[in-house]
């Protein structure tokens, strides 16, 4: 039975994002996957985007479905960013099932297989048991033995290496959990968005069980409910990246991000 | 055809003057060339010619259909005639490229299609180049100068022109062009076919722009040459590889490259020549199955054969491959350019059970042939007439309708033990004739 409008949670978002250079650059060409879109599980009802300072052209679909909104500015300029703010409702009992695309199901750059995977799997795998159990069983052995240690990895850190040293952010979190996943047998897409509260972006991992993609939070060991906002989805995070640019000049960058998910319903 | 070999050394003069060179690089450095030209042509007949034709038409039509399904329906996978394995777990699938339609439907506009043919005569496949297969400008620039060097040959034999390759090329880009110049985006002289991209700009009439040329606004591709007119492209030839074309969707980490370039091919306000993601096309676990696409799209029976391919995936040819080692080639899927190709016979005790326990390792990662027993060409060899190894790669066009173009590239391997004849690898080319009679 499809619920009411009414029974959906109506989450207030901000997402900003400030890049600053010490010296000008021009020729910038910049790609962003930092707008929401409405999909089966969350709906944007407001949304107001500002993109500094020169705005974004029409959106394309990317190869995995997400929005890509480009944009560029020839002058030279010290600053760049966006804001996006609205309000979306959510129910993740609304995601509907979809085809899974088999290329969730291979390793990639950031999810390739080692050995320290490889042991960590061979602990905590449950031999006969169902994708699902598998899939929690690993979260929680994830959540237990990886420690939470901003600044010990970085964007470039692949599963393996993050295993090895035994702490990361979310991304690590999100890539380890892919890994074993993968190798399970289970297809698995890594996703980028926003969760309740304030501080940074956020990222997670859906697993494709019985016909749906179901969202998993390895970082807080927890399902991905109603208070979770998707931005974009891949095989890894290089396929999620929110904003991409190139430009010319020298100069030496700084990026503030803010995001901030408030429930108002 | 005789008199064309007293008049060798004058032909390589001047392709020497014209800059027909050829980049290698090797530790690291950069070498230019000459690309040593032999005087005797290859002469292919009229019938024999239209046989290649046929079948090599049939490939390429069966090609593109099958990287229009890949992108798109996937319909060869669910029907199980290809196992899903060799598509995604291979690096020429790209999952950026997913579900774009190019423009007319159109992947490999421009294929080089490697063959050698035995000594019985039968044409073998060796290997399909659907990336940004390099060469034709070699023969064509060398007939050029062969006509100016000799021109009572050409009155003598009954040769079809093959000068008309520039206008086979312009046609199949026109063909898809989405309102704009053409452009040949070449990344710069120090790529091995930097003479190409330039001869071939200059003869089809496109412009020739490096990536710092070119720029993309509002998902549309412009051009500013040093006239500093700002001019929409329509369609893009591009003689840079996939994962250097758009820092913004590929290698982040990539230095060149023209930002959202793909973006706008998504938009469909450009076409790319060839197509992003044909990687997936000219795989080499992917050749085992092309014989199979061919019946599967287009319901024929293949003209032109494989050479005996055997794929170490299957138990069933991995038990032959790691008893039958000592005569098979074995080829890494994953290189390309005469790299990563290993002769069973050229290894030793230790060496052989290495590449056995490797093959049995990762068997997707190697096919196996059976080594052909080439037809040799003459070669001029100082005073002397030697034969040599030779292939031959084709060029088909794919535009309004699919083209194979009456000439080819030719090329040999200068060492008598050589089977390898890749111009990266150092060998010498060769005229190709098609008799037109």
């Amino acid at each position: 039975m499809r619920q009411k409008e009414e029974d959906m949670k109506r989450l207030k978002f901000i997402n900003r994002m400030e890049l600053s250079f010490d010296k000008p650059v021009s020729g910038h060409a910049y790609a962003l996957r930092c707008i929401p879109r409405t999909d089966s599980a969350q709906k944007i009802e407001t949304l107001l985007s500002r993109v500094t300072p020169s705005g974004i052209s029409k959106a394309v679909k990317d190869g995995f479905g997400n929005l890509v909104y480009t944009g560029s500015c020839a002058v030279p300029h010290t600053a760049f960013g966006y804001e996006i703010k609205g309000t979306a409702l959510v129910d993740q009992n609304r995601r509907e099932r979809e085809a899974c695309h088999p290329m969730y199901r291979y390793a990639t750059l950031l999810t390739g297989w080692g050995p320290c995977l490889e042991s960590f799997y061979e602990t905590h795998k449950t031999a006969g048991r169902a994708a699902f159990e598998m899939a929690c069983s690993f979260m929680q052995a994830i959540y237990d033995e990886f420690v939470y240690a901003p600044g010990a990895t970085d964007i470039h850190t692949a599963a393996e290496t993050a295993m090895a040293q035994g702490k990361g952010v979310c991304q690590d979190y999100t890539h380890i959990f892919l890994a074993l996943c993968r190798k399970a047998g289970i297809p698995a897409r890594y996703v980028a968005g926003m969760m309740i509260g304030e501080g940074a972006t956020h990222a997670w991992a859906e697993l494709y069980l019985d016909g749906v993609w179901r969202g998993f939070d390895p970082t807080h060991n927890r399902f991905v409910d109603d208070v979770y906002i998707k931005l974009a989805h891949g095989r890894d995070y290089r396929d999620c990246i929110l904003e991409r640019g190139t430009f010319w000049g020298n100069a030496v960058q700084k990026q503030k991000i803010y995001v901030s998910v408030e429930d108002i319903t | 055809m005789n008199e064309l070999i007293d008049h060798a050394d004058t032909v390589n003069a001047l392709l020497a003057r014209y800059g027909v060179k050829f980049g290698i690089y090797k530790n690291n450095e950069f070498h230019e060339q000459l690309f040593p030209f032999d005087a005797i042509p290859r002469v292919i007949t009229k019938a024999e010619f239209a046989k290649l034709e046929k079948g090599l038409i049939q490939r390429v039509d069966a090609l593109n259909a099958f990287l229009r399904d890949i992108y798109g329906e996937k319909k060869i996978l669910a029907d199980g005639v290809i196992p899903e394995d060799f598509v995604f777990a291979s690096k020429g699938y790209l999952a950026e490229c997913e579900g774009i339609m190019p423009p007319k439907g159109i992947y490999s506009h421009i294929s080089g299609i490697d063959l050698v043919q035995a000594k019985d005569g039968e044409w073998y496949i060796l290997e399909d180049n659907l990336r940004i297969p390099s060469g034709a400008s070699y023969p064509l620039i060398a007939r050029e100068l062969c006509r100016r060097a000799s021109p009572k040959t050409f009155m003598h034999n009954a040769v079809a022109d093959n000068r008309n390759y520039a206008d086979l090329l312009k046609e199949t880009m026109e063909y898809v062009n989405c309102g704009g110049i053409r452009a040949i985006l070449t990344p710069g002289r120090y790529n091995a076919a930097y003479f190409e991209h330039s001869y071939l700009a200059e003869r089809s009439g496109a412009a020739l722009a490096s990536c710092s040329d070119l720029f993309v606004e509002d998902n549309v591709l412009y051009y500013r040459g040093y006239q500093d007119k700002k001019q929409r492209v329509g369609v893009l030839y591009r003689r840079i590889s996939d994962e250097y074309l758009d820092p913004l969707t590929f290698l982040p980490e990539s230095l060149i490259g023209v930002p959202n370039l793909i973006n706008a091919y998504r938009a469909g306000n450009v076409a790319i020549v060839n197509a992003p993601g044909n990687g997936i096309g000219d795989d080499k676990g992917i050749y085992y199955f092309v014989p199979q696409m061919i019946r599967y799209y287009l319901d024929q029976e293949p003209v032109l054969k494989n050479a005996p391919t055997y794929l170490p995936f299957y138990e069933e040819d991995r038990k032959y491959v790691l008893e039958n080692l000592g005569k098979l080639v074995v080829k890494d899927v994953s290189e390309a350019g005469g790299y990563g190709v290993i002769f069973g016979r050229d290894l030793r005790g230790e060496q052989l059970e290495n590449l056995k326990a490797l093959i049995e390792r990762e068997s997707r990662r190697f096919i196996a042939q059976e080594v052909i027993d080439f037809r040799d060409l003459d070669i001029m060899d100082g005073m002397d007439r030697v034969p040599r190894k030779a292939d031959l790669r084709a060029f088909v066009l794919s535009g309004e309708t699919t083209r194979v173009w009456a000439s080819g590239l030719t090329r040999f391997s200068r060492n008598p033990d050589s089977f390898v004849v890749n111009s990266s690898q150092g060998g010498g080319f060769k005229d190709t004739w098609v008799l037109s009679r």
